[in-house]
């Protein structure tokens, strides 16, 4: 077998064989609470998919999985948008104090904008094999699946994302697919309509929820293929810093649904308190 | 005239071109077919396909067979060699001002 050499000297079967998951290996997230949830990060070369409305913080999330990557756990990334161009996003990280230009540079980071139909072109060369090839990639952001629709019959939509999945597979790279889930609200909860659920490893669901009048919002892990997580539905803020997890909803229920309401032992403690106030 | 400053010439004498240049430069991350490019300037492809052809043909955008589509992508090498020519030209002038 002949193995063609790459501008930093490794063949392209040592290339292959790089690109390969190992077992137990977990990717951490570098948000510390995410990480605990997660029971220590995501499962290497997993398809992480991040559902939630306009604005619940998929982008934010995403971001800051690639950039801690680079910066905390040395693994360089790539994001690709279909909708949102470059400079905004170069925009929005640095508010996060995050410099994707400047590690772009590096040759730790890259930025790719691109049609979904020219991502999902089978025949020869692969538009991301450039890429990988320069920067060996570990974790890869694609925003969205949702926009695969726009090129591709409802039909075959499972298909090519099925197809997406493997190839960023097959590359060795920690997946994180963003898809923008509308309101998810009501008891019957699902995260995406054409069965995407089924072929990701982990699901992680992020919506705002209003609770006393205010919008919050609330990130819960759906489903993790092959591990325990955590079954909480936390709330979360979006800071100068990125995303901060906190507590759990834990004094309401039918968060999920849309209609919280304090549970029963709550609203009692509630009445207890304002009785014990007035005998004072 | 100077290769810099012909070279100057050649990328503002067109309005089209400097939009070109413009969008590959805030988003050197762009990869797109010519059609998609044009979207995203609010032009048609036929419109900036000349512009195209000669930004390919001075090394700044290189195009890329991907399947049947051919794309157009930002050659970061040869951009910053071309700022650079740019930035140099631009001292000269100014010293040759003052």
């Amino acid at each position: 077998m002949t193995s063609r050499l790459s501008k930093t000297g490794t063949s392209t079967f040592e290339q292959q064989f790089a690109g390969r998951v190992r077992d137990g290996v977990r990717v951490k997230t570098g948000i510390p609470e995410l990480d605990e949830m997660l029971r220590g990060g995501f499962m290497e070369g997993d398809a992480v998919l991040v559902a939630g409305s306009a604005g619940s913080g998929k982008t934010t999330l995403a971001l800051q999985y690639l950039v801690n990557g680079i910066v905390k756990f040395g693994e360089p990334g790539v994001y690709v948008t279909f909708e949102q161009m470059p400079d905004q996003i170069y925009r929005d990280a640095k508010n996060f104090g995050w410099d994707l230009r400047k590690m772009e540079d590096q040759d730790l980071f890259r930025l790719v904008c691109t049609s979904p139909d020219l991502l999902l072109e089978s025949r020869g060369e692969n538009l991301l094999d450039e890429v990988i090839n320069e920067i060996h990639p570990r974790r890869i952001v694609i925003d969205s699946l949702s926009h695969l629709e726009m090129f591709v019959e409802k039909k075959d939509l499972r298909k090519e994302a099925y197809r997406l999945v493997s190839y960023l597979k097959t590359k060795g790279m920690s997946s994180l697919l963003i898809w923008e889930a509308g309101q998810m609200t009501g008891t019957s909860f699902s995260v995406t309509e054409v069965g995407l659920s089924f072929l990701v490893d982990c699901i992680v669901a992020l919506k705002p929820v209003e609770i006393e009048s205010t919008v919050r919002k609330a990130l819960v892990i759906l489903k993790m293929r092959g591990s325990d997580h955590d079954k909480q539905l936390r709330q979360f803020q979006i800071t100068s810093a990125g995303i901060k997890i906190e507590s759990a909803f834990s004094n309401y229920e039918g968060v999920m649904t849309g209609s919280p309401r304090r549970i029963a032992s709550e609203k009692f403690m509630e009445l207890f308190r304002g009785a014990s106030e007035k005998h004072k | 005239m100077s290769e810099a400053r012909q070279l100057i010439a050649t990328l503002l004498s067109s309005e089209v071109r400097g939009e070109l240049l413009v969008l590959f430069h805030r988003n050197s991350g762009l990869v797109d077919t010519i059609d998609g490019v044009a979207r995203r300037i609010g032009r048609t492809g036929l419109s900036i396909e000349n512009d195209v052809r000669d930004l390919v043909k001075l090394g700044v955008l290189k195009t890329k067979k991907i399947g049947t589509s051919e794309i157009l992508l930002l050659d970061r090498l040869r951009d910053r060699e071309i700022l650079q020519a740019i930035a140099n030209h631009v001292k000269t002038v100014k010293g040759e001002e003052s």
